[in-house]
């Protein structure tokens, strides 16, 4: 019961407190890279307060709305995974987020709004049937959804499932919005784009939006842990280097289109899967 | 219960023949209401029965497997009549080969002295019956002010819906009739009843559309009725008994059985609209749109996938097994994918309800006790959330006079009840913790063992999300501020849409009981996968979550409402974004959504998918010989 309460905790005050650090690490490491100073770690903290300060104001009362669910469905999915739960599961209650994501988008009639919240459905799109796959080479290779169970696998994952980490990759990628896959939204506000599905959520509203955004980042993150998860340094390591290799492609890459993404990633990340899934098949 | 069986077959029937002879409206509407009221409560008293065998007795010194066996003729024999009405050769060719094949069967194969009992139901049977007779009944029910409505568009000089709801009300009697037959000659002459009910229905305005979708959907089916004319056939040569139950304790028997089982099968993809059958679903919806509702959501389509799970058991383990499962999933795909390019609600809606029949199909085709028990859950949960939808998408078309989705942008503003009803219905198929999706997860882990078929289910999930999110999400799209006009709808229109989002969100957080009472029984050995300790968390932490953001958002209401970003271009801020264009002339915001015509157009895919599709049903049937 108190293991229960504590993992409760941990997934719904820790998680979002990682991954705004891990959001603040990033910007730090990315200006490193291009030779600036960066803000400090704590900046995206500082952002969030400050939004939260703003006047609230809004287009339309459906953005409230499905600013709020968004961030329901964030953190219940997250503390669904700290409590080992269905990893199916997990994710179609993260998948309610994203839909309400875009139908708050869609509820305004601004151009930028719209064209952003059709472009994120092509995301989620693109992501979702990769992570499903993801999880059925997981029970594949364990013999369950369940994350319990998968943490009580006694070998490292990565080595019987080196390609679905890859794909995983693709869909984290997607799902941290970064470069070549940033065309829903983009971190920098002045492009033709401006901040796509972003753009009608202000204030307090967008502050929740970027909490929920955290919560999501340690659930992915967490699934890529599940790779190598009988040892924790090695665990920290296979993150501590996904994240990096997640840095450079973003600021290596130039945003893409999104024919490019939906086409290149689904033959990329359906060939890899399958030859992947084939050899599971071919050991059971 | 003999009684509840005899009433719940040839009680529409009757109803609808005296719909058809009282011609006051009055009477008509007495009469629908009054079998409604009737078969509901019918069908809840036979969900408790458990399993039953039943023969009804001799009619006026005859036997009623010589009633049925005239009927079949007369029935094929009408269908002919229709084929050469219309110029239809495959009509004609469909009907007469049946007819022979019949006639071989009857008077050559079949031992007439075998006693088998006509009907049987167990809880399959009592499922679908409870689906056919109760959200079959609302839509009959809805379909009473909307032919009203309907035929005032329409002036016609004498009123037409008689007919019309002698075969709505029939429609009902023959479904009844079909998943409770036990007799494989009784289910095949039930079968064909549904097909003459639709193309009845479908051709019922008359126009050249009208009457041409119909005779395709007449056609496929026949087809389809063919098929299962050779399937009766193999599988009474290799089993020798026409009594369902003895084909299904038979399982594992030889090539014969499965050949009859997979011809079966497809009889039953033609009658659910599966790929490349799709084109006469499709083609009905220029029907009223009750009759839409009725076809897709509890009759006619679930009778071709009621066919495929009740014989699941005969081919389990076989090579058909994974043919169907195969052939269900790449429908599943198929269709959805094709919805994406729709801008068309009710042909998304079409397109959806095929692509999730897929899905049950692929269920039975997987045929392990957790498969079965998601196909039927989806059968019970997609019936009522299918059945809202259309009822939904007639009620905004009376009112806006278009389906297409792109003109009901920021419909919340026009029509806000039923635009929050069809929200809720889209989700209520979309998201957790409603059942359809329940279903979904379930059918997705026990594919996880077929490579193909859950690569597919992945794929098809995901362009799942896109049709509807889409959807959802223009409905929405209203500038802020305005306050939404009240709506008025009549009561019998309002009441089975409120009756039906009820039922959508209220089976789903009865979904463990409905579990305990419907599939536990059919499924003694699995431990039950929708636990009440994990949903009841689940939706608790949801609702309260949507019960604080409607908090937020109402009170949001209180502050001003910002226009839309415009660049800093926007005219006196108004919400709906009106801004400042070329020549300082104000131009409106408009938006549409992305379908995609290149990557999921009608035109793009369907040959592609048909051809396909054929294959696999080759491959399905060509593997058993």
């Amino acid at each position: 019961m108190i293991t229960t309460i504590l993992l409760i905790l941990v997934g719904l005050v820790l998680a979002p407190l990682a991954g705004g650090l891990l959001a603040g690490i990033d910007r730090r490491l990315t200006a490193w890279f291009q030779s600036r100073q960066g803000p400090p770690i704590m900046q995206a903290f500082y952002d969030v307060a400050k939004l939260f300060g703003k006047q609230p104001m809004a287009s339309n009362p459906w953005l409230v709305l499905c600013a709020w669910v968004y961030l329901v469905a964030a953190a219940l999915s997250c503390v669904l995974f700290f409590l080992q739960g269905d990893l199916l599961l997990i994710f179609f209650v993260q998948a309610i987020g994203a839909v309400f994501l875009v139908m708050g988008a869609m509820s305004v009639p601004s151009p930028y709004s719209q064209v952003g919240a059709q472009r994120e459905l092509i995301q989620v799109l693109t992501y979702e049937p990769l992570l499903i796959l993801v999880f059925v080479s997981l029970y594949l290779a364990t013999g369950s959804f369940q994350v319990s169970d998968i943490l009580a696998h006694e070998t490292p994952l990565l080595l019987q499932l080196p390609l679905m980490f890859i794909v995983l990759g693709y869909a984290l990628t997607i799902k941290l919005r970064k470069s070549p896959f940033d065309f829903s939204t983009s971190h920098h506000g002045h492009q033709e784009l401006v901040k796509g599905v972003l753009t009608e959520y202000s204030g307090p509203y967008l502050g929740i939006i970027e909490i929920a955004h955290w919560y999501e980042t340690v659930l992915v993150l967490g699934v890529c842990a599940l790779f190598w998860s009988t040892n924790v340094l090695m665990m920290t390591l296979l993150l501590a280097v996904t994240y990096m290799a997640e840095i450079i492609i973003d600021n290596t890459m130039a945003r893409m289109t999104w024919r490019w993404m939906l086409k290149y990633v689904w033959c990329i990340g359906l060939g890899l899967s399958v030859v992947n899934l084939i050899w599971l098949y071919a050991k059971i | 219960m003999s009684t509840q069986i005899i009433l719940l077959v040839l009680l529409p029937f009757a109803a609808g023949l005296a719909c058809y002879l009282l011609r006051a409206a009055f009477l008509r509407s007495l009469v629908v209401l009054a079998t409604a009221a009737i078969l509901t409560a019918a069908s809840v008293a036979l969900l408790s029965a458990g399993p039953i065998s039943y023969s009804p007795g001799p009619f006026l010194g005859l036997g009623w497997g010589l009633i049925v066996s005239v009927l079949d003729f007369a029935l094929l024999g009408v269908i002919l009549f229709y084929g050469f009405k219309h110029g239809n050769l495959l009509i004609k060719i469909f009907s007469v080969l049946q007819m022979l094949g019949l006639l071989i069967l009857e008077l050559f194969w079949v031992d007439h002295s075998a006693q088998v009992p006509a009907f049987h139901v167990d809880q399959l049977s009592a499922v679908m019956v409870l689906i056919i007779s109760i959200v079959g009944s609302l839509i009959c029910v809805f379909a009473l002010p909307y032919m009203k409505e309907h035929e005032e568009h329409l002036h016609l000089e004498a009123s037409r819906q008689p007919r019309f709801f002698l075969f709505l009300v029939l429609f009902l009697g023959a479904m009844n009739g079909l998943v409770m037959a036990n007799n494989i000659l009784w289910l095949y002459f039930f079968f064909e009843s549904t097909t003459l009910c639709s193309f009845m229905l479908i051709g019922h305005d008359g126009t050249e559309i009208a009457v041409k979708n119909a005779v395709r959907a007449l056609w496929m089916n026949s087809a389809g009725g063919l098929a299962f004319v050779l399937g009766m056939m193999f599988t009474y040569a290799s089993v020798g008994s026409l009594d369902i139950q003895v084909i299904l304790a038979s399982g594992g028997a030889g090539a014969g059985l499965l050949v009859g089982m997979g011809l079966i099968c497809l009889a039953g993809f033609t009658k659910a609209a599966q790929v490349p059958f799709q084109s006469w679903l499709l083609g009905a919806m220029v029907a009223p749109t009750p009759v839409s509702a009725l076809l897709h959501s509890s009759t006619m389509v679930k009778a071709g996938v009621y066919v495929v799970l009740r014989m699941a058991p005969a081919y389990a383990g076989s090579f058909v097994s994974d043919g169907v499962a195969l052939c269900g999933a790449f429908t599943f795909l198929a269709c959805a994918a094709l919805a994406i390019g729709q801008s068309n609600g009710k042909k998304i809606l079409a397109y959806s309800t095929i692509s999730n029949l897929g899905l049950i199909i692929a269920c039975a085709g997987i045929n392990t006790p957790a498969a079965t028990a998601a196909a039927i859950f989806l059968i019970i949960f997609h019936a009522v959330s299918k059945a809202l939808l259309f009822l939904c998408v007639g009620t905004i078309e009376q009112r806006i006079g278009s389906r297409d989705i792109e003109d009901m942008r920021g419909l919340y503003l026009r029509m806000p009840q039923t635009a929050w009803i069809t929200i809720t219905g889209i989700l209520t198929m979309l998201l957790p913790p409603f059942g359809v999706l329940m279903a979904k997860w379930l059918a997705i882990e026990s594919a996880s063992g077929q490579l193909v078929v859950v690569t597919m289910m992945a794929l098809a999930s995901a362009l799942t999300v896109v049709y509807w999110a889409r959807w959802a999400g223009t409905l929405l799209a209203a500038p802020g501020g305005g306050r939404p006009a009240p709506e008025g709808l009549p009561a019998l229109i309002r009441v089975p849409l409120l009756a039906l989002v009820a039922g959508a969100v209220l089976l789903s957080v009865a979904a463990p009981q409905v579990y305990d009472a419907v599939v536990a029984p059919m499924l003694p050995a699995m431990p039950s996968p929708i636990e009440a300790f994990y949903l009841y968390p689940l939706f608790a932490v949801l609702g309260a979550g949507l019960l604080l953001a409607l908090r937020a958002a109402r009170r949001s209401r209180a502050t001003a409402y910002s226009a839309p970003y415009m660049s800093g271009a926007n005219i006196d801020m108004n919400p709906d974004g009106t801004w400042n264009g070329p020549m300082n002339q104000p131009v409106g915001a408009v938006a549409g959504n992305y379908y995609l015509p290149g990557l999921f157009g009608e035109e793009r895919l369907t040959t592609f998918v048909n051809v396909a599709a054929a294959a696999l049903i080759v491959l399905m049937i060509g593997g058993a010989l």
